[in-house]
């Protein structure tokens, strides 16, 4: 019955919880890819994940363990409640060799139920957060009990539930005024059977009051009950009834119904009363049972059971990575000859040229876009220069198409390709980039310079001033 | 189940290395999707993530390869279709991805563009701080062939050095009015609304898909600051109740206050690594000292005079010292704390309540025991502190590699009204219950404790979000 409720699962979780946060987490690949794939909100995926993980450390067991013991212990209590109340009610009419004294007898029968309802309704509401007595009692004598450390998580878990919802006073109130209830009927059942099976003489003795204090108790006593239905000894018989005079039987019989009327009136009625309250409240609270999803252990698990996004997979696997490569080996470099300098896709911080031009040293400009890459290709195979310097922004990223042009324009040249790398932006990491995958592509590393005075004492070393092509800037 | 509408369908392109990757980490809340790096060609295939709403499917997302030859690729076009057929922009898309060349050189882009083909829009990632170059129009010309609209999202927009207004005027010279800021590594907290909204104007047809992602976000933004606040609250409960008893000689107060320190900063580890977990971000598993958190100010010690100094919080008299800073020495409290009302319900309970446990502190009080305390300096620096790191997460994207920075928080010029004003009423309730702190032996659930941890709660959001709008209201 238990195990298919709400509440069971909660518990579960909540036991799951704790044990994550006293003992560290528990490897829970498995139960949350169960939760994911059962769907559902949050809190029913973390009910999931607790089924999964309890089942598999065996928790549930610890509960189902927990909870036969507390049925067997409720059991118990409920078998010594009804041997108390019989035994009270027994005690308090004695064996009938003696006449019965009505109003020691309704103190008995009655004192230490109305003393311990009256301390409950006053712990009821002067504490009405705190934890009740009797959960601290029970989770005392369970901690005391417990065997193994997961044993103690049970009733913890329990109360920590209970105290989440505030319905841990209504729950052991639940108990408590059950057991009181069952003392209570088991006591008049016992009184109707003896009073029924037995001759008792009913009588009140006195040795400070007046009878007229008698007559006041007993009526003021019976006017509930009357009101039900009890009868109530007239005065004139609570007059007789002083133990000196014999009484006959109807007389009797009244104080029988006077006795039992207070019991049922005064015994049984308020905890029944309570006892319904109590189960309402419980039910309400307790009621649709889930999971607080913002309690810590709960609320990281957020991301992971629900989680914002899945992956979707890839088209296709990643082909080798593709490096365009520089035809034709390099010339020799001392060969002077005719040289020229072209910008790529430099940013408009750099200055133009990057240094003043040595003497003969053709400008072909800084290009950018489809039509300028034509035309400057078009012009270095219409003069064939020896040498090329190509200034690149190493702060850009140096990108395949990028380079495939890089070697382009480094076909026609007949002596060297060199390269100047500036750094509009200072990224250094893209630097080391550049160079490996100027490299790759298979430019040799000496003819890459960082340094413009470098790139420009090169120039200088190369060309020949008579060589000179009337170059200027492309537009 | 009915079968959801199709979901939105968005491809992620743009030039290679400008963080399309990212972008994606980033809108699905995952460090873990695809490689990230400063590299052209780092992502060589197209990667799908589905981003859901409440399990279901809302959108999906394709990571594609950086476009990088689109120079060649477009002069290839007019090979293979030369304008004079007036072949409409898609028609020439699908030649091109029929034509030999779409499986050789050009194997990356052709995956881009088929891609965007069976998509509902692209967002187009431009890295600002990259000059606008020739490339950049032909890859935005290749793109607007597919037919599809074309969202540009504007990247590393906080980076210093950047070009937002000359790509913004770019762009509009290519007919793309409509843009979106988004740094992926800390993005604005309305970016992803804002990119949603975008999309809405260009794709009204998808305005309704769109329009819940959007209340999604702001829904599951709300709830994570929730469950961190709440995380935060159980802390600082826990710390604040938090006692430790011990012998009145030196030396056992020495080892105690070592020990107790210790229990705090695990306690604080913990909540940190839970913080990270529920942002979902990456926590090592190590200890707090190799928590990616950035700065001096994180690195010092909880106990360390100097961090909370450097917090601008007041240092009592005993703190200065140092000798044995954070923890205040208080004389046994045997039993005060339980309360007349409680021994009164513990009564109506039958008794039970732990009368081991109150024996215990009677014979602590006979026997001069001590109670060691945290320092309230020491509680502000970890409410300070927790709450400097929930906002370094709220802004925090996932493609972030850097360490978590503390110091928008923590620098600002404005008070959090925790380094002076009185602390929050919840904590100095906390302070006299010591059954409150799960880090106590004698922690008892208890529906006080949980309403101020709720209490708590509400009085940190208001801090926060009194400071963030300081913060954000300044110049």
């Amino acid at each position: 019955m238990l195990a298919a409720s709400p509440l069971h699962h909660c518990w579960l979780a909540e036991i799951i919880r704790l044990r994550e946060a006293r003992w560290g987490p528990l490897d829970d690949t498995d139960a949350v890819r169960q939760a994911r794939h059962a769907g559902g909100s949050f809190q029913q995926r973390l009910l999931t994940r607790a089924r999964v993980l309890g089942e598999r450390e065996q928790l549930s067991q610890v509960l189902n363990q927990w909870h036969s013991l507390a049925r067997v212990a409720l059991l118990l209590l409920a078998l010594a409640a009804l041997f108390t109340g019989a035994a009270t009610a027994a005690g308090a009419l004695g064996d009938g060799s003696r006449s019965v004294n009505s109003i020691l007898a309704l103190v008995a029968l009655l004192g230490l139920p109305t003393l311990t309802l009256l301390l409950w309704l006053l712990s009821a509401f002067m504490q009405p957060g705190q934890t009740s007595g009797l959960a601290q009692a029970g989770l005392w004598i369970s901690n005391k009990l417990a065997r193994g450390p997961n044993a103690s998580l049970a009733p913890a878990a329990l109360l920590e539930l209970t105290q989440q919802r505030r319905s841990t006073r209504a729950l052991s109130g639940v108990v408590s005024h059950s057991l009181w209830l069952l003392a209570l009927l088991a006591g008049v059942v016992t009184l109707v059977a003896l009073l029924s099976a037995r001759r008792y003489n009913f009588n009140w003795e006195t040795t400070l009051l007046s009878p007229e204090a008698f007559v006041a108790i007993t009526h003021g006593l019976g006017v509930l009950p009357g009101l039900l239905g009890f009868s109530t000894p007239s005065e004139a018989i609570i007059r007789a009834s002083d133990g000196l005079q014999t009484l006959p039987d109807s007389a009797n019989a009244l104080w029988s119904g006077w006795l039992i009327g207070c019991v049922v009136v005064y015994g049984i009625l308020p905890r029944l009363v309570l006892l319904v309250l109590n189960v309402a409240i419980a039910r309400k609270r307790m009621g649709h049972c889930l999971p607080d999803p913002a309690l810590p252990g709960f609320a990281e698990l957020h991301d992971r059971l629900m989680p914002a996004s899945t992956p979707a997979g890839i088209d296709a696997p990643a082909p080798p990575l593709f490096t365009p490569q520089k035809g034709l080996q390099d010339h020799a470099d001392t060969l002077a000859g005719s040289a020229a300098i072209v910008g790529l896709e430099l940013p408009h911080e750099l200055a133009w040229p990057p240094f003043e031009l040595p003497d003969g040293v053709a400008n072909l400009g800084n290009i950018d876009g489809r039509s300028e890459r034509h035309a400057v290709l078009d012009r270095l195979y219409a003069d064939h220069p020896a040498h090329l310097m190509i200034v690149c922004d190493a702060s850009q990223t140096p990108d395949r198409g990028t380079l495939a042009f890089l070697a382009e324009l480094a076909k026609p040249v007949t002596g060297r390709g060199h390269f100047l790398l500036l750094q509009s932006t200072s990224r250094g990491e893209r630097l080391t980039t550049w160079q490996h995958m100027l490299k790759q592509a298979g430019f040799n590393k000496d003819n890459v310079h960082t340094h413009p005075q470098q790139a420009r004492n090169w120039l200088a070393t190369v060309v020949t001033p008579q060589a000179t092509h009337k170059g200027s800037p492309t537009p | 189940m009915t079968a959801p509408a199709r979901p939105l369908r968005l491809a992620v392109v743009g030039h290679t290395n400008t963080g399309k990757t990212s972008l994606l980490r980033t809108l699905t809340r995952d460090p873990d999707f695809g490689q990230v790096a400063d590299q052209p060609g780092t992502t060589r295939h197209v990667e799908g993530a589905n981003l859901l709403i409440d399990g279901q499917v809302a959108l999906q997302l394709f990571d594609t390869p950086g476009l990088e030859d689109s120079i060649a690729l477009l002069d290839y076009l007019d090979v293979l279709a030369p304008p004079a057929q007036r072949l409409d922009g898609p028609d020439r898309i699908r030649r091109f991805l029929d034509s030999p060349e779409s499986t050789r050189r050009f194997e990356q882009e052709a995956r881009v563009l088929r891609q965007l083909l069976e998509c509902d829009a692209g967002l187009y990632v431009v890295d600002v701080r990259d000059p606008v170059l020739g490339k950049h129009k032909d890859e935005l010309s290749l793109l607007a062939s597919c037919g599809h609209p074309v969202l540009p999202v504007l990247n590393f927009v906080n980076a210093p050095a950047q070009r937002l207004e000359q790509w913004r005027t770019a762009l509009a010279r290519l007919g793309l009015h409509a843009s979106v800021e988004f740094d992926t590594v800390a993005p604005a907290l309305d970016g992803e609304q804002q990119l949603y909204e975008r999309l809405a104007i260009l794709m009204d047809t998808h305005a309704g898909v769109l329009k819940a992602l959007n209340q999604n976000v702001l829904e599951q933004r709300a709830l994570r600051r929730r469950d961190a606040l709440r995380l935060i609250a159980e802390l600082l409960i826990d710390a604040a109740a938090l006692r430790v008893s011990c012998p009145p000689d030196e030396e056992s107060v020495r080892k105690h206050t070592l020990t107790f320190r210790e229990t705090l900063r695990q306690r604080e580890s913990a909540c940190v690594r839970a913080l990270l977990k529920r942002y979902n971000f990456k926590a090592s598993d190590s200890p707090t000292n190799v928590l990616p958190l950035q700065g001096e100010r994180w690195g010092m010690d909880l106990f360390h005079p100097q961090a909370l100094k450097d917090m601008g919080i007041h240092l009592g008299k005993g703190m200065a010292a140092g000798a044995m800073a954070g923890a205040t020495l208080d004389a046994f409290t045997a039993g005060l704390s339980l309360g007349a009302a409680t021994l009164l319900g513990a009564a109506a309970g039958g008794l039970w309540q732990g009368a081991d446990k109150l024996g215990k502190r009677v014979l602590g009080r006979v026997q001069g025991y001590r109670e060691l305390t945290l320092d309230d300096p020491v509680l502000r620096l970890l409410a300070i502190r927790q709450l400097a790191l929930l906002h370094a997460l709220e802004h925090r994207g996932h493609a972030a590699q850097g360490p978590i920075d503390l110091n928008p928080f923590l620098n600002k010029e404005t008070d959090t009204g925790l380094e002076k004003a009185a602390l929050p009423d919840a904590l100095l309730a906390a302070r006299s219950q010591p059954t409150w702190s799960t880090l106590n032996s004698d922690y008892t659930a208890s529906s006080k404790r949980a309403d101020a941890v709720a209490q708590l709660e509400q009085a940190l959001a208001d801090t926060l979000s009194k400071t963030q709008n300081a913060t954000t209201a300044r110049p």
